[in-house]
């Protein structure tokens, strides 16, 4: 199934360098005034999991096409398991062990 | 010290005197009022609103609505309302030509000579005053929710407002503004209202106000001042919450970002009609009334949507013509970052439209609630500290307005018992 329902991360400085390390700057898309934003992509069924667990979260079709709305909290752990893994593929890792 | 306000007519006060204010009430009729008109109550009688002295009749409202003028011809674009259920006064057997006090939750609040009571098209209120009768415009919502009587007359204060911390340090009445700017030597004094925490786009605004107010000043010694005028009335979820607003702004000049001496918060109770120009315009005559020299306004300053275009807001002042108003318009453009450049700059003046990054309200919100610190060209890092401190101090853990917020959030103002 494609995975084609991104989720944003933002990405200041320190998260740039700590990504860099490995070697994941190239995923990251400049966005406003150093602030970068790098992607983590869902499947429908993944979208839907997430939008379950998190009944705050919101799919955006109209405006950012992307999942809103995550706890922040969400958002740093995939942030996490992106740095642990060294790769972006992490939307299936976190809802094995969703918090 | 100068006291003249809007319609060259002096800042008066309308505030009865401490002494013996219960006896002095007891027996008058006791009318409730909503928060909305209260604080236009408590606006009217500190002078905000001059030349106005009370709630307006039918002749200002229709002059208001055809001409934007008060029936005596002064500039004034958006009526000011008093509006009560005609169940209520019946109940209380309200009638022209005789005194009532206003309550606000229960508490005394003013005293009124009622004027005129009188019923009002609200539809033709939306489209005089907003340019539309479009129920997704909020100005023609709240239109829509005023009650059906309108009550015109002068009033006084009887209960005068005791701001809650942090609010209490930004209270200033016009007059006590002008004592402060004669205090500080301000000669020019540039306005910049706001209903958000400053990013650097909103610092750069404010600076860049400056420099156009200061203009051929000399330079030795500084004499123009920003004053940070913050709207503090209703809030949606999603707004910023009001402690941040305020704290956040004074954070700068604390900072030093500001200079101490030409820096000063302040904040004015009101409800945004969102009228665009004509809101304006308002502004423009409420600042005078502060004491402003300069307003500052931005890209769809009071708009909304798309109900009017970005620069409409700009172009009434052409309109007028610099007679009618006693303040200068500061019209500017946005300030956006440059990667090329590689600094906040101005749209203005830089070259690089291909490349600019736009400092947009959705991402750097989007960024606040993520809590991934912005980059310093975003935000000061002592604000965005700031921003998270009031989120846990006032916000119930954010620096958006929550249900929760609407709900729990400490009260701007209470107003005092009075027997």
């Amino acid at each position: 199934m494609a995975a084609k329902y991104p989720i944003h991360l933002w990405i200041n400085d320190e998260r740039f360098e700590r990504l860099s390390r490995v070697g994941l700057a190239e995923a990251t898309e400049d966005v406003l005034a150093g602030m970068r934003v790098i992607k983590v992509y869902c499947t429908e069924a993944q979208k839907d999991e997430f939008l379950r667990f998190y009944p705050s979260a919101k799919y955006d079709s109209a405006t950012t096409k992307s999942i809103e709305l995550l706890p922040y909290q969400v958002k740093d752990r995939l942030f996490e398991l992106i740095i642990e893994s060294g790769s972006i593929d992490v939307a299936g890792e976190f809802l094995a062990h969703p918090q | 010290m100068e006291c003249t306000g809007h319609g060259d007519v002096p800042i008066v006060e309308q505030v009865f005197p401490e002494t013996d204010i219960a006896s002095r009430i007891r027996g008058i009729k006791r009318i409730p009022i909503g928060d909305r008109a209260a604080r236009e109550c408590i606006d009217i009688a500190y002078g905000f609103f001059t030349p106005l002295t009370g709630f307006q009749g039918k002749k200002d409202v229709d002059s208001i609505c055809d001409n934007m003028t008060l029936a005596n011809g002064t500039l004034w674009p958006i009526p000011i309302l008093l509006d009560v259920e005609d169940t209520i006064l019946k109940e209380h057997s309200v009638k022209e030509r005789e005194e009532i006090l206003l309550t606000c939750r229960g508490k005394a609040l003013a005293i009124m000579e009622v004027d005129e009571i009188y019923t009002y098209d609200t539809i033709r209120l939306a489209e005089s005053v907003l340019g539309t009768g479009d129920g997704g415009h909020p100005g023609v919502r709240m239109m829509r929710r005023l009650r059906n009587r309108f009550l015109g007359g002068s009033i006084h204060l009887v209960g005068e407002p005791v701001f809650q911390p942090p609010f209490d340090a930004f209270w200033y009445t016009p007059k006590k503004l002008r004592r402060l700017f004669r205090d500080k030597g301000w000669q020019r004094i540039v306005a910049h209202q706001t209903r958000n925490v400053p990013h650097s786009g909103h610092e750069w605004l404010m600076k860049g106000a400056w420099f156009s107010a200061h203009g051929d000043m000399p330079v030795e010694e500084l004499h123009t001042g920003v004053l940070v005028s913050c709207i503090i009335g209703p809030k949606r979820v999603g707004d910023y919450i009001d402690e941040a607003i305020v704290l956040c702004h004074d954070q700068l000049r604390k900072s030093g970002y500001f200079r101490n001496d030409l820096h000063l918060v302040s904040f004015v109770l009101w409800d945004m009609r969102y009228a665009g120009p004509r809101e304006a315009v308002f502004h423009a005559i409420l600042r005078t009334n502060l004491g402003c020299s300069h307003h500052m306004f931005g890209r769809d300053h009071a708009g909304v949507g798309s109900f009017y275009d970005p620069y409409d807001a700009h172009r009434i002042f052409e309109q007028l013509g610099e007679k009618k108003l006693r303040i200068k318009p500061v019209r500017v453009l946005e300030w956006w970052y440059c990667p090329v450049c590689d600094e906040v700059t101005y749209s203005g003046l830089c070259g690089h439209d291909e490349q600019k990054q736009s400092f947009s309200g959705t991402l750097i919100r989007s960024m606040l609630t993520d809590r991934v610190k912005p980059t310093k060209r975003i935000f000061r890092p002592e604000i965005y500290d700031l921003v998270l401190k009031c989120a846990e101090m006032y916000g119930f853990g954010s620096p958006f307005c929550t249900d929760q917020y609407l709900v729990q959030r400490g009260p701007v103002f209470t107003l005092p018992d009075i027997a």
